[in-house]
This record gives structure tokens, sequence and C-alpha cells, in this order.
């Protein structure tokens, strides 16, 4: 490099870390704006409540006198107004009645075997 | 004679232009504006609160009674329903009132295994279209008859909440 004066080399590169340090950082801040989208979208997207009430319903019906009506109409609606399949059927082991319930809305299964206490 | 001098310039318009690129790139990326509202934080809490009043309203308050909500099912009370809700999702401690808006509806099954849905409560303002609503569900055991079904039969119905704030 001879002729050329290469005193202020330091001061550009110090100018250089200084600003890519500050581009890196507004780049995390920029992420901090999308923190919680994935997990509001899960949780938004999990059928919690639908399958806790339709578990909840069908474990009724099966201790009222004329369930078997109540039982054909959660078939009927979970498929009409919630998109999901539900499916469940009744056994007798012993003194106890298992009931087994499946529900599957396209993107969340979910299967219990309930016993009666 | 070879000289050295023009590398130091030809690394100065490699460095120039990887800041003009880097310059360009975040410049187009930047047009996308994304708001609080795209990452449905609020969607979840308002999807919880509406669950959470509907379970609040069909609990009953001891074994043998109804739970609100089924009485308002089997009368088909529009009014009671939307006042009841009304104070679960907008009371707050001080005087103002939160500013949820809903509407419901209530589908049952005909005989002939067909659903039939209703309006139980029209929206409490009117729809433009533009609101991003949440829905909601309950499940109702309904043990009155209703005017399609006159003869007193075990029945569950589903009631549907669509709520959104504005």
């Amino acid at each position: 490099m001879a002729g050329l004066n290469d005193d202020a080399q330091w001061i550009v590169l110090m100018g250089f870390l200084v600003s890519f340090s500050l581009f890196f950082l507004a780049m995390v801040l920029n992420q901090s704006v999308v923190v919680g989208q994935t997990t509001a979208e899960s949780v938004s997207e999990f059928p919690k409540y639908d399958i806790r009430e339709i578990r909840g319903v069908i474990i009724e019906s099966y201790s009222m006198p004329d369930g078997a009506n109540v039982q054909k109409d959660i078939n009927v609606l979970s498929l009409a107004r919630q998109n999901s399949v539900v499916n469940f059927s009744t056994y007798s082991v012993g003194e106890y009645t298992y009931i087994q319930i499946h529900y599957n809305n396209g993107v969340t299964a979910y299967n219990e075997t309930w016993r009666s206490p | 004679m070879v000289d050295t001098r023009g590398q130091l310039y030809t690394i100065e318009g490699v460095a120039a232009a990887l800041i003009m690129l880097a310059s360009a790139y975040l410049v187009v990326n930047a047009t996308s504006i994304y708001t609080p509202g795209d990452t449905h934080i609020s969607d979840m809490q308002l999807e919880v609160l509406g669950n959470d009043a509907l379970v609040m309203m069909n609990t009953a308050t001891n074994a043998t009674s109804e739970s609100p909500l089924q009485a308002i099912v089997e009368t088909n009370n529009g009014n009671a329903f939307g006042q009841m809700y009304n104070n679960i999702v907008n009371n707050r401690t001080g005087q103002d009132q939160d500013h949820v808006q809903f509407m419901a509806n209530v589908s049952y099954v005909r005989p002939d295994n067909t659903v039939n849905s209703t309006t139980l409560l029209n929206m409490s303002r009117p729809l433009s279209g533009g609101e991003h609503a949440v829905h909601v569900s309950e499940w109702v055991i309904v043990k009155a008859g209703d005017p399609e079904n006159p003869f007193p039969r075990n029945r569950t119905e589903l009631v549907e909440v669509y709520l959104w704030r504005d």
C-alpha cells in the first residue's frame, strides 16, 4: 500500500463494527413483535373446550333416562356445527361401565376410555 | 511492475455493493407492516373469555336445578341471554364497560336428522364484515320440547356465540 495513507482504517473498522452491532440489535427488536403468535395460534386452534364439553355431555347422556336421543343429536350436531367426527360406545365389565370416546376434527384427535366411578 | 493499488478499490467496491444490497433488502422487507393484532393474541384471549362465560352460564347452582343457559334455551329467551352474557364478558371492576360485541345462535337436530340453526340473540351491533369474530360454543341438554318437537323428549342443543371487539 505504498503511497496510501492508512491511518484512518481503524476508525472506519470500528465504525463498521458499531453499525453492524446496531443492525443486529434492530433485527432482534424486530422479531420481538411476533413473540406469542405461535402460542396464541396453537391455543386458539386446539379444541380444548370442544373436547371438554363433548366429553361432559356424552358422559351425562349415559346417566339420563332418554339418553339415546341425546347421543344421536351429539353425533349429528358435532359434525354439522363443529366439523368434528365424534364416535362413542359403551360396554360393561363387572360393576363398571366404560365409555369409549373418540373425537377428531381433522387437526386434533382425542381418544378416551372413561370408567364409571 | 505489478501495482497492488487496485486491490483496495476492488474490496471497497465489493463492500459498498454488499451494503447497498442489504439496505435494499431491508427496505423491501419493511413494506409488510406487522401489527400486534396479526399475532392473534387478542383473539386467543377473547376466545377464552367467551368460552368461560358460556361455561359459567351452563353451571347449575345445585345438582337438581337447571343451569341458566338451559333455562334460556328451553324458553328461547334471547333477551335474558344477551343481558347475562353481556354482564359476564363486559363488566369491569370500575364504572366503565368493556366493548365486546356478540351474537348467538342455537342449533338442534330435527326429527329427520337435519340440523336447524336459529338466532338466539341478534348481534348487539350491526356487522360490517370487517370484524374478526371468534367462535365459541357450548352443549346444552334440554329436557323440554321445542316448537318442532312438542313431545317432552330429551335433546341436546348447541349454543354458538360469535364475539368481537370494536
